[in-house]
C-alpha cells in the first residue's frame, strides 16, 4: 500500500527531501529536513520511496506497521534540539513549527497546555488525556524547562469530567500546575479566547500569547514532546477522530496514533465505511475543516478528525453568506451554497473579523460584536435565506435578529450536527 | 444493463433480476444485475414477471447460483446455495415515533422513505426558530411511525415535513404528478378539473385562444392554481410600510318608500313629492325631446310594458366635498330608469333593445339592474323622429331626465339628517410595498348612443360632465371613490345584456373587490372610450400604453362592455399594457356570441363574463355584465399571473363548467361560498326570448 507523505504539513515552506526513488526507508527515517521555516518529516512506515513529487514523497510499504518499532532520533539532551529533530508542529490544526515557537524566555510566564478540543465532534485529544494524562503533565514540564516558566495552566472543558479528574488526581502534588476548566463554547479553544479566560484580557488579533508572557500548545503538541523527549519518537503518527455517516453501530471512532500518510479512505472504511450518499468529506473540526476529496485525503500531522456529512439539504433561492473568523471563510461558504444549489446574492464578514498576515482573525473569539447590521444588508442584497459561519455567540446573535426579518438561517455546521444528531449551533440558553 | 458496485448499494432493496445468461457457480455481483429503474417499464411491457419470492438485491450479491440461468430471469431463493436474510428495516427500531416526520435528506418522487431518511426530533426546536422548517400544520404533517415504508409523490428537499399530500399511499391528497406544487390538473372529458390540496393564494385564469383562424374563436376558463409565489411575496410584505389612506367617501341612505305627484317637489315622511307641472318643463329644456312622460313603476307594476331601457341611474348628490370623496346623499328604494323612443316609436337603439315586460327584461340585483321592490321614476322620452340613432337624440334624453332627477336632488339635498337611514363609508388606500393594479375599464365611445358624460358635478348627473366622445375618447384617471360616486353618467343602451349602466358604476364591483383587497394596491382607475373608427382605437390605445408606463405597475385588469367591435380596441389596450411588461387580465363578454374576432399574445389571462345559459345576448337588462363573482376571479387570475404562473390554454369551443370548476376551487381555496349571480332562467320568458332566442324551449 502507499503512503504518501506531504513535504508541507506545516506552517513555512516545504521540506527539502534527502531520499531518492526506490531507497529503502524504515520507519522513523528522516526524509525531508526544514528547508527555512518548517519542520522535518520522516517516514511513518518501513517500506520503499517509491515516487517523490514536488509536495510528497511516497512510500510503498508492504509491512505491517508495528507501532513502538521505529528508528529513533539521535541522542540530545537539548530538549529544544529533540523537538526540532522530531518535526513536532502544532498538532491541532496549525501547524506552527513548535521549536519556533518554544525558542523563546518566559521568565515568570506561563505555559498554557490546550486541552480545550473545542470543535464539536472531535474527541481524540480527550481521549489521548484520559488514557495517558501523565505524559501530557511531564510534556508540560519540558516545556516549562525549554521556556524557564514557572507556572503552567491546563485549559480544558469542564464537561469533559473523566479527563478533569485524571488531569486533577495527577497534578495534585503539582503546585505550579493549575487545571482551568472552562465552558462549553465555541472557539473557546482559541489561543486568544483561553488567554482572555485565564488572564482576563483580549489579545489583539496580531498579537502572539508571548505578550502576556505566556506558550499556548496543544495537548497532542505537548504529547509529541514527551515522546520526542522520553522515546526519542519523531512525529510518525496522530490521533484522529473519524466520524459521520458510518456503518455499524458506531457514528463516531477515535484512532490514536495512526501512520502520517495514511489514505483517509481507508480510515473510513476500517471504522465501518460509509453508510449509503454522503454529502462531503470535511478533514478537521466542522467549524474550521475544509472538504476534500475521498480519494485523495491523507493523514498529515495536523488533521484532527474525518468527518462524512449528509448529503447538503436542497435550497435553491438567493442565499447571503455570513463569514466569520472563527468559522468557515467565503471559500468555504460558497463552497457549501454550491454544493446547496443555491445562488449567492450577497456575502459579509462579521464586524470582528480582521486580516493578518493572510487569515482571518477575530478580534474577540466568542464575543459577538452583534450581527444585525449585516443582516440587513444580506437581505438587502437580495438573500431570502443566510448561511452563517459564526461562533456559539454570533450564532446566538444571528437567530435574534435574522428570523425576525423572515430569513431563515443555516449554519454552515449544520450538516455535520444533524448527520451526528449534535445539538446545532443557534439561540445559546439564557443560562448558559 | 449491468449496475455498478455503488449502484447495488443503494439499491438493496430492489427486486434482484439478471441482466444476461449467468452460469451455474458464479457469484452474483453488481454486474450480473439489471437496473432496477427499468424493471417497472419491463413488467409493463410483459417482458417480465416478478415472482412474490424474488430476492433483493442485497440479498443476492454474493450467492453463488447453483443453476445456469438466462437474461431477464428474476433470482429467486431455490435458484442460491446460500441466502443471506437482510435486516429487514422494520427492525430496526423507531425512536420518537409520535414526532413529525422531516426528511433529513433530498429524495425523489417514487422512493420510500425509511427512517435513516427522518430527521432527528432533537433539532426541531432549533430549525424552526431558524425558520428552515415549519410543523405548525401539525395536522397536515405525518408522524415518523406514519411516513415510515410510504413512497413520495414528488421530489422533496431535505428539511421539508412530510406531508400526506406529497405520499403516494394517501391518493386523496396527491397530486397526479410530481412538480413542487400542491395543485392537480387533471382534463377529463373535456372538462377541465382541478383540484388544490391546501393553499392560501388562489388564482383563477380562464384562458382565451387567441389565434384567429377560421373564426372559430372561442373563449373558456380554466385553471385554478394556488400560487405559493404570491404566499412568499405576501411573507416579505408583512413588513411593508403602513396603508396609506387616501380619501374617504361616505354614503347617507334616505329611504323613500312611495313616490307621488304634488304641487312642488318635496319629501316628506319616506314620501317623494315630484311637482306634477315638472314634464313640460324637462321638454322644454331641450329642443329635441318632443314629449316626456313619467311613469312612477312600483313592484305592481313590473309587469307592465316599458320602451327600451336606455339607462339605470341612483338618486345621488353631495352634501359636502366634491364628487368622489366627502358625504353623498342617495335615495334608498328608488332609482331612475331613462326609457324612449322617437316620435315614430322607433325604439331609441338600432337593434338590441330592452323594450318589453319590465320582469321579462331585466335582470334584477346585477350591480347596474334594479333591485325587486325599488319603485322606479321611469321617464319615456319621446325624440325627434330620426335623432334616436344619432348622437344628441338620446344624449337630449338623458339631459331631460337629469332635469327631473336634479330637481329632486335638490330637495334631497336639503333633507333633514335625521331621515337617514344607514350609512356606508368607502376608504380608498394605498398599500405601499404590495402588487401595483390599476384598473382600466372601456367604457363606449363610439358616439350615438354609445357615450358616457364624464365627471358631473353632482352624481350621475350631466351637469359639469363632458362626453368622453367629446373629449376624444382618450384614457382618463380617476380615482376609484370617483368611480363610485357616479363620476360616469352611461349613456349606452344597445346590446342591453353586455352594456354598463350608471348604476353599474356606482356599484362597480371590481373597483369594490379591488379596493378592499389588501394583497394589492389599487392605484387608479384609468376610462377609456371605444372609438368608432379603428384608426382611432389604435389612437387611444397608444396613449394607454403610454399612460400605463409612467404607472410603474404590477399589473393590470382591463374590462370593457359590449362585445363585438370593441374588442379591437379591447385586444389592443391589453397589448399596450402586456408589452410594457406588466402582466395583464382582461374581462369581457365572450361565450358564445361574443367570441373575440381579434387577439394577441398578451391575451393569455381572460375572464368571461357571460352568465346567460346559452351564452349568448338575450337582450336582459345587465344580464351579461361584471358581477362580484367576476371581480373575485379577475383579481385571482391577476394574482396568478402576476406571481408568473402558467395559464392554460382554453377548451376549444366555450364550456360553461370550466367557470363553475374555477369558482368550485375559489371557493375551497378560500373557504368561502361564493353567491352566483342568477340568470335569466329565473325570469320569466320574455317574448324575444320566446320568439327568437330560446325557441326551444317552453315559457316557464
Amino acid at each position: 500500500m502507499d503512503f504518501k507523505i506531504p513535504l508541507k504539513q506545516h506552517i513555512g515552506s516545504l521540506s527539502k527531501v534527502i531520499v531518492n526513488e526506490n531507497f529503502a526507508v524504515k520507519r522513523g527515517q528522516l526524509i525531508a529536513e526544514a528547508d527555512g521555516l518548517g519542520a522535518n518529516i520522516h517516514a511513518s512506515v518501513s517500506g520503499k520511496v517509491k515516487k517523490i513529487t514536488e509536495t510528497e514523497v511516497i512510500i510503498e510499504s508492504s509491512q505491517e506497521v508495528e507501532k513502538d518499532d521505529f528508528l529513533k532520533l539521535n541522542k540530545s539532551d537539548d530538549y529544544l534540539e529533540m523537538i526540532k529533530e522530531a518535526g513536532i508542529v502544532g498538532a491541532g490544526g496549525a501547524g506552527f513549527p513548535t521549536h519556533v515557537k518554544l525558542n523563546c524566555e518566559l521568565n515568570n510566564g506561563f505555559v498554557i497546555a490546550n486541552c480545550v478540543e473545542c470543535e464539536p465532534i472531535l474527541n481524540h485529544n480527550i481521549s489521548l488525556i484520559e488514557k495517558d494524562p501523565t505524559s501530557i503533565i511531564r510534556g508540560i514540564k519540558y516545556v516549562m524547562e525549554i521556556t524557564g516558566a514557572e507556572e503552567a495552566y491546563i485549559a480544558i472543558k469542564a464537561k469533559n469530567k473523566k479527563a478533569v479528574k485524571a488531569l486533577e488526581e495527577k497534578t495534585s502534588s503539582e503546585n505550579n500546575i493549575k487545571v482551568k476548566k472552562l465552558r462549553d463554547i465555541y472557539p473557546m479553544g482559541e489561543e486568544r479566547a483561553i488567554i482572555k479566560e485565564i488572564f482576563g484580557k483580549w489579545l489583539e488579533p496580531d498579537q502572539l500569547p508571548l505578550e502576556v508572557n505566556s506558550v499556548v500548545l496543544n495537548a497532542e503538541t505537548i504529547f509529541n514532546i514527551s515522546e520526542a523527549v522520553e522515546k526519542r519518537k519523531p512525529v510518525i503518527d496522530k490521533d484522529i477522530t473519524i466520524a459521520g455517516k458510518l456503518n455499524g453501530e458506531k457514528t463516531r471512532v477515535v484512532k490514536l496514533r495512526v501512520p502520517i500518510g495514511t489514505p483517509i479512505k481507508l480510515l473510513i472504511e476500517k471504522a465501518g465505511g460509509i453508510k449509503g450518499d454522503y454529502g462531503e468529506l470535511i478533514i478537521g473540526g466542522p467549524y474550521t475543516g475544509k472538504a476534500v476529496s475521498l480519494e485523495e485525503a491523507v493523514l498529515t500531522k495536523v488533521d484532527g478528525g474525518a468527518l462524512i456529512t449528509l448529503p447538503f439539504p436542497e435550497y435553491t433561492g438567493p442565499l447571503g453568506l455570513l463569514v466569520c473568523a472563527c468559522g468557515a471563510d467565503e471559500a468555504r461558504l460558497r463552497d457549501i451554497a454550491e454544493k446547496m444549489g443555491a445562488e449567492v446574492v450577497g456575502v459579509e464578514q462579521c464586524k470582528n473579523v480582521v486580516e493578518n498576515n493572510g487569515s482571518l482573525k477575530c478580534k474577540t473569539p466568542g464575543e459577538c460584536p452583534g450581527q444585525v447590521e449585516k443582516i440587513m444588508k444580506l437581505k438587502k442584497a437580495g438573500a431570502e435565506r443566510v448561511l452563517i459561519a459564526n461562533c456559539s455567540d454570533c450564532s446566538n446573535t444571528v437567530m435574534c435578529c435574522a428570523p425576525k426579518l423572515g430569513i431563515p438561517v443555516y449554519h454552515h455546521t449544520d450538516h455535520v450536527f444533524r448527520t451526528l444528531n449534535y445539538p446545532l449551533t443557534r439561540r445559546l440558553k439564557l443560562d448558559a | 444493463m449491468s449496475i455498478s458496485a455503488e449502484e447495488a448499494q443503494k439499491m438493496k432493496n430492489e427486486v434482484a433480476v439478471g441482466c444476461c445468461r449467468t452460469e451455474a457457480g458464479t457469484v452474483i455481483s453488481a454486474k450480473n444485475l439489471e437496473d432496477p429503474a427499468i424493471i417497472p417499464d419491463l413488467v409493463d411491457s410483459n417482458l417480465l414477471e416478478i415472482p412474490d419470492n424474488c430476492l433483493k438485491i442485497g440479498e443476492v450479491i454474493g450467492a453463488k447460483l447453483k443453476e445456469t440461468v438466462d437474461s431477464l430471469t428474476p433470482f429467486t431463493p431455490e435458484m442460491f446455495e446460500d441466502i443471506k436474510k437482510m435486516e429487514e428495516d422494520e427492525d430496526i427500531k423507531l425512536s420518537n415515533e409520535d414526532q413529525a416526520a422531516v426528511l433529513k435528506i433530498n429524495k425523489k418522487a417514487g422512493e420510500k422513505i425509511t427512517i435513516d431518511d427522518l430527521e432527528d426530533p432533537m433539532h426541531f426546536d432549533k430549525l424552526e426558530d431558524s425558520l428552515l422548517i415549519d410543523l405548525n400544520d401539525s395536522d397536515n404533517v405525518l408522524s415518523r411511525r406514519e411516513a415510515v415504508g410510504k413512497t413520495l409523490s414528488q421530489d422533496l428537499p431535505a428539511l421539508t415535513p412530510i406531508k400526506k399530500a406529497v405520499i403516494k399511499e394517501y391518493p386523496d391528497s396527491t397530486t397526479e404528478e410530481g412538480g413542487k406544487s400542491n395543485q392537480n390538473n387533471v382534463q377529463r372529458g373535456g372538462v377541465l378539473k382541478i383540484k388544490i390540496d391546501e393553499g392560501k393564494g388562489i388564482d383563477i385564469e380562464l384562458p382565451l385562444n387567441t389565434t384567429v383562424q377560421g373564426g372559430a374563436q372561442t373563449i373558456a376558463e380554466s385553471n385554478q392554481s394556488k400560487s405559493l409565489k404570491i404566499k412568499d411575496t405576501a411573507d416579505k410584505e408583512k413588513k411593508a410600510e403602513e396603508e396609506i389612506i387616501v380619501r374617504k367617501l361616505k354614503r347617507k341612505y334616505f329611504e323613500i318608500n312611495e313616490v307621488k305627484f304634488a304641487r312642488e317637489s318635496k319629501i316628506e315622511d319616506k314620501t317623494l313629492y315630484i311637482r306634477k307641472d315638472i314634464c313640460q318643463d324637462a321638454v322644454d329644456s331641450e329642443d329635441l325631446v318632443v314629449d316626456l312622460k313619467i311613469d312612477i313603476i312600483t313592484p305592481d307594476d313590473y309587469d307592465k310594458f316599458s320602451n327600451t331601457i336606455m339607462d339605470v341611474q341612483p338618486i345621488a348628490v353631495k352634501e359636502e366635498g366634491e364628487l368622489g370623496e366627502g358625504i353623498t346623499r342617495v335615495i334608498d328604494g328608488v332609482i331612475v330608469m331613462v326609457t324612449g323612443t322617437d316620435e315614430e316609436g322607433v325604439q331609441i337603439g338600432e337593434f338590441g333593445s330592452s323594450e318589453g315586460i319590465l320582469e321579462r327584461n331585466i335582470m334584477w340585483g346585477r350591480p347596474g339592474a334594479p333591485e325587486k321592490g325599488e319603485i322606479f321614476i321611469k321617464t319615456d322620452v319621446k325624440v325627434k323622429a330620426g335623432t334616436g340613432m344619432e348622437r344628441p337624440g338620446p344624449m337630449a334624453a338623458h339631459k331631460a331626465t337629469d332635469f327631473i332627477t336634479q330637481e329632486i336632488r335638490e330637495v334631497l339635498k336639503e333633507l333633514d339628517e335625521s331621515l337617514k337611514v344607514r350609512e356606508e363609508e368607502f376608504v380608498q388606500k394605498r398599500r405601499p410595498g404590495k402588487k401595483k393594479v390599476a384598473i382600466i375599464k372601456e367604457i363606449m365611445g363610439q358616439g350615438a348612443m354609445h357615450d358616457n358624460y364624464l365627471l358631473p358635478v353632482e352624481p350621475v348627473g350631466t351637469l359639469g360632465a363632458k362626453a368622453n366622445v367629446d373629449l376624444g375618447n382618450v384614457p382618463i384617471v380617476v380615482s376609484p371613490l370617483q368611480v363610485i360616486d357616479g363620476c360616469i353618467h352611461a349613456l349606452t343602451c344597445i346590446g342591453p345584456a353586455s352594456k354598463e349602466t350608471s348604476r353599474h358604476y356606482w356599484r362597480e364591483p371590481l373597483v369594490m373587490e379591488a379596493m378592499n383587497d389588501d394583497e394589492i394596491d389599487l392605484t387608479t382607475v384609468i376610462l377609456i372610450g371605444s372609438p368608432q373608427v379603428n384608426s382611432e382605437k389604435f389612437y387611444v390605445s397608444k396613449l394607454l400604453g403610454m399612460a400605463v408606463e409612467s404607472m410603474d405597475l404590477d399589473g393590470a385588469i382591463v374590462t370593457t362592455e359590449g362585445f363585438g367591435n370593441n374588442h379591437v380596441d379591447f385586444a389592443s389596450n391589453i397589448e399596450q399594457v402586456g408589452k410594457r411588461g406588466v402582466p395583464v387580465v382582461g374581462v369581457t363578454y365572450a361565450a358564445v356570441q361574443g367570441q373575440l374576432v381579434v387577439g394577441n399574445e398578451y391575451m393569455d389571462a381572460m375572464v368571461d363574463l357571460n352568465k346567460s345559459r346559452q351564452g349568448i345576448e338575450n337582450e336582459i337588462l345587465e344580464n351579461n355584465c361584471l358581477t362580484k363573482e367576476d371581480a373575485i376571479r379577475a383579481i385571482a387570475m391577476l394574482k396568478s399571473k402576476v406571481a408568473g404562473e402558467e395559464i392554460k390554454a382554453p377548451e376549444r369551443s366555450w364550456n360553461p363548467n370550466v367557470k363553475l370548476n374555477n369558482i368550485e376551487v375559489i371557493e375551497d381555496t378560500l373557504g368561502e361560498k361564493i353567491e352566483l349571480a342568477p340568470n335569466e332562467t329565473s325570469l320569466k320568458m320574455s317574448k324575444k326570448r320566446k320568439e327568437i332566442y330560446e325557441k326551444d324551449e317552453k315559457d316557464n
